[in-house]
């Protein structure tokens, strides 16, 4: 695209005029025990979809041991007071549930989705994971050597690799540095720090309830309030973390991989998370740079040069903090060349404003996009959840379009020179060190390391 | 739960399908052709997927990048996707650019314009596809590219599907509209228009672009029936990356729509549903000598020719695959000789009856939505010119009794119907050298 101006379709069917996008309408409510609770009805099948959110994930129990909210989350489901591990994977599969228990950095989630005729067990099954789970010692055992099988087998993910080190440069020591645990903390996991942790997250005042699907949602407000109406638990302690420093001066970090045949690369630095001003501004900067298949990166180094299948850029919010990341799997012998467009098309950004037409064209892409969270049980479930977990206005859904549309080029200008931050840009490669070590050290001052973290010289 | 579908077919043999749902401004558009991975010519191993390709490349009134920009600006997601059998195009947009993308289709289906270069260009890009999904990733492959060639005999069963780079260097631009002359023709395809759209207009729409689209002759297909299977066969793949031994373990199908498939379907969801299937619960939880297990039919609704039930099992290093091998049997020979109980086929089929609600409403990745609807209405109409299909063919799933189950576990979960690969990681040694 950069060497050949694009011709452009001819005879091509206009637009007919927009259909309105009206979002079904939520109940919102608290339980006397402090459990929120939202429902919104969506009858496109007869199933519902749910999340039981706890606010609280790895980062709020690094003081503990490194991702250890999702170690419980895991055994979550491996046995109750009640019923063991086989009763219950069997009763999920008799309702017709799916289920899943997890963590990330600032949440962990019960996540379940099921028959409506069956809603009520399910939502019996989901409160007696959300408070009798029983930590079975042999269980435990079990799910910790798949735990460290797992940590083993993620240090031969060139993907994995470059997230993990990106976090590392960009956070230091907050706790949104850590992905995942080494195989020695995972060995040092106890029992009973899992179960505390358990006590202390896994409380109504610090849950949320988020119900979508085909159902009556008076009639379903009933239930909630019945089946988790008797729980009860304080909210934990709030942890307090130091902003990180934002590390200074554009540095290579090259993760050695030996026989790769592709290098990831990826690049980032700080940005900001959902509940900051800036959020939908740089949304659509970032869809213009690389966040749909149309942008200029997509376009530049895989359909004009062909270097790599799928790039992409994203921003990644946080509750604390949020960072930018531009990725690509490319060619061992283009490293070099791909960084170069990777490092064109921001600055281009930062210089030269964008052309209306192409400005029209993302609004129109994002706006799009965001509507088709309607269409599905899950899509809906996905959007309302990211309000609730962000606690944006109630009317964000409503008013997105229009504060999307409304942006001008000098919005995106601004947002692109404060947050695509190329002087500060930190670059992560992942390859075969002999192959692209002279390539890499174009980029800045360059550091090396082994697949497990250790710098090598 | 009914779901309203019309369907017609155009003069030119154009077979378009209709589903109106009005719930979300929102339409899901495909067209899905007759011709995947398995047929595609010998010689050229991952031509299909590369043709797809070429499909974004241009066409007559919609020149290299046009394609991607009219949707994307218009507010909405495309892709595409090389199956077995089918090759699929597919966009979701705001309903008001609906005849847009139906003009973009349909130009694509007149006539492709693309020249060297763009060839050039996109057989970069899918080596690097193959390498970002294959060949620098542990398990790349594994097993849906390790199996074939081990299982079958056929080349059309047995070849590389995503293409060995020879081949695919091969290719020319010669080869690229000859195979778009061959498949991609409108009496080999079915157009998809779903969501917030009303029959008459769709009809309406689909007949203006599409309707003087002429039709070629019928395609000649390859027979991709196997030579009869006496004996299991095994073959041995090196992991080069990975840290644990894999297994897969593949077991060939009965024909379609038959009584003994259907009663596959739910002996799958016996060994496979999860962490209540049989092979998990008894390799990870209950004997503890799999770190992960777990398997299927891919594309239950997707395929038309010979294709396996597979289960895929990581075990731990200390266990020897034959260990691992003798586990898994037990299990096989536990439902063959015990059969299932009824309160477990109950179970299944309640499963079953949700999974398939999930699969009609489904996105794809969370962003496509109504792709599963797509996927087999598509596919009940090329394979069985019965769209309707998908609003029967459950209650043939629930029909399914715990008797037929094990007579099927019987009959088709035997050595000679099976193949088993095994993915070992190479010594130390060798990986240090790597």
């Amino acid at each position: 695209m950069a060497t050949q101006a694009p011709r452009t379709a001819s005879a091509v069917p206009a637009l007919a005029p927009e259909r309105e996008v009206r979002w079904p309408k939520r109940t919102k409510s608290k339980l006397a025990n402090g459990l929120e609770l939202i429902l919104l009805e969506s009858h496109t099948i007869p199933k519902f979809h749910g999340e039981l959110y706890f606010r609280s994930g790895n980062a709020a129990a690094s003081n503990r041991a490194t991702a250890l909210a999702e170690m419980a989350a895991t055994m979550v489901r491996t046995g109750t007071t009640g019923r063991a591990s086989r009763e219950i994977e069997e009763h999920l599969r008799g309702l017709g549930a799916d289920l899943s228990v997890g963590a990330g950095q600032d949440n962990s989630a019960i996540s379940f989705a099921g028959l409506s005729d069956q809603a009520e067990p399910l939502l019996q099954l989901v409160n007696e994971l959300a408070r009798e789970a029983s930590f079975p010692a042999s269980e435990f055992e079990r799910e910790r050597r798949q735990k460290l099988e797992e940590v083993k087998l993620e240090r031969t993910q060139p993907g994995f690799l470059a997230g993990e080190r990106l976090r590392k440069i960009l956070f230091g020591s907050h706790p949104y540095a850590l992905v995942s645990p080494t195989e020695e903390q995972v060995a040092a996991y106890t029992r009973e720090e899992l179960q505390s942790l358990y006590r202390d997250f896994y409380t109504p005042e610090n849950a949320m309830l988020i119900l979508v699907g085909d159902f009556d949602s008076a009639a379903m407000q009933k239930t909630a309030d019945q089946v988790f109406g008797s729980w009860s638990g304080k909210k934990p302690l709030a942890t307090e973390t130091a902003t990180p420093p934002i590390p200074k001066g554009r540095r290579i970090h090259l993760v050695d991989f030996p026989g790769a045949v592709q290098t990831q690369i990826l690049a980032g630095c700080h940005a900001i998370n959902r509940k900051h001003p800036d959020w939908i501004k740089l949304g659509l900067t970032n869809s213009l740079y690389g966040g749909a298949f149309n942008s200029r990166l997509v376009m530049n180094i895989r359909e004009d040069k062909g270097y790599t299948y799928s790039p992409r850029s994203a921003v990644h919010p946080m509750r604390q903090h949020g960072y930018f990341s531009v990725s690509a799997a490319v060619r061992n012998d283009v490293v070099a060349a791909s960084l170069t467009e990777i490092f064109y098309e921001f600055d281009k950004l930062r210089s030269l404003p964008v052309p209306d037409a192409e400005l029209l064209d993302a609004q129109n892409y994002l706006t799009g996009v965001f509507s088709m969270g309607l269409a599905t049980q899950s899509g809906l479930l996905s959007q309302i959840s990211t309000l609730a977990l962000n606690e944006l206005p109630d009317e964000y859904l409503e008013t997105y379009r229009q504060k999307v549309r409304g942006l001008r080029p000098e919005d995106v200008m601004a947002a692109a020179r404060t947050y695509f931050d190329s002087a500060n840009m930190q670059i992560v490669v992942v390859g075969d060190r002999k192959s692209i070590e002279p390539q890499a050290a174009l980029f800045g001052e360059m550091q090396v390391f082994d697949a497990k973290g250790n710098p090598l010289s | 739960m009914q779901i309203p579908i019309e369907h017609k077919t155009l003069a030119n043999g154009l077979r378009v399908v209709v589903a109106p749902d009005s719930t979300a401004p929102v339409v899901t558009v495909g067209v899905y052709y007759k011709i995947g991975f398995r047929l595609e010519p010998q010689g050229r191993s991952g031509f299909a997927h590369l043709f797809e390709h070429m499909m974004f490349q241009g066409s007559e009134n919609a020149p290299k990048m046009q394609h991607i920009k009219l949707v994307n600006s218009s507010g909405g997601v495309l892709n595409g996707s090389t199956m077995y059998d089918v090759t699929n195009y597919y966009e979701a947009v705001p309903s008001n650019a609906l005849e847009r993308v139906l003009w973009l289709e349909a130009d694509r289906m007149r006539a492709l314009k693309v020249d060297d270069e763009n060839l050039r260009n996109q057989r970069d890009v899918v080596k690097e596809e193959v390498r970002v999904n294959v060949m620098n990733q542990p398990y790349g492959g594994f097993p849906w590219l390790d199996m074939p060639p081990v299982a079958f005999r056929n080349w059309a069963n047995a070849h590389n599907f995503y293409g060995d780079f020879a081949d695919l260097d091969a290719a020319c631009l010669a080869d690229v509209q000859a195979f778009f002359r061959s498949y991609y023709l409108p009496n080999n395809a079915v157009l998809l228009i779903l969501g917030d759209v009303n029959a008459t207009e769709g009809f309406a729409l689909a007949e203006k672009h599409f309707g003087n689209i002429p039709a070629g002759p019928a395609p000649k297909f390859a027979d991709p029936a196997e030579p009869n299977q006496t004996e299991e066969r095994r073959g041995d793949v090196v992991e080069k990356f990975g840290t644990l031994p894999a297994m897969a373990i593949g077991y060939v199908m009965p024909p379609r729509r038959t009584p003994e498939w259907y009663a596959m379907a739910l002996l799958d969801q016996a060994l496979h549903g999860g962490r209540a299937g049989r092979v998990h619960r008894e390799l990870v939880l209950e004997k503890q000598l799999a770190v992960e297990a777990d398997g299927g039919v891919d594309d239950l609704f997707g395929y038309n020719g010979p294709t396996q039930l597979t289960t895929r099992i990581f075990h731990k290093p200390e266990v020897s695959s034959e260990e691992t091998v003798a586990a898994f049997d037990a299990v096989v020979r536990d439902v063959q000789q015990k059969g299932i109980t009824e309160s477990e086929i109950e179970q299944l089929k309640v499963k079953w009856r949700s999974d398939y609600f999930a699969t009609l409403e489904g996105g794809r990745g969370g962003y496509m939505p109504k792709y599963g609807l797509m996927h087999l209405l598509a596919c009940f109409t090329l394979f069985d010119n019965e769209p309707q299909l998908v609003n029967t063919i459950l209650n043939e799933f629930l029909a399914v009794t715990a008797k037929q189950v094990q007579d099927a576990a019987r009959k088709f979960l035997q050595p000679q119907n099976r193949a088993i690969v095994f993915r070992k990681p190479a010594p130390a040694a060798e990986k240090e050298a790597a």
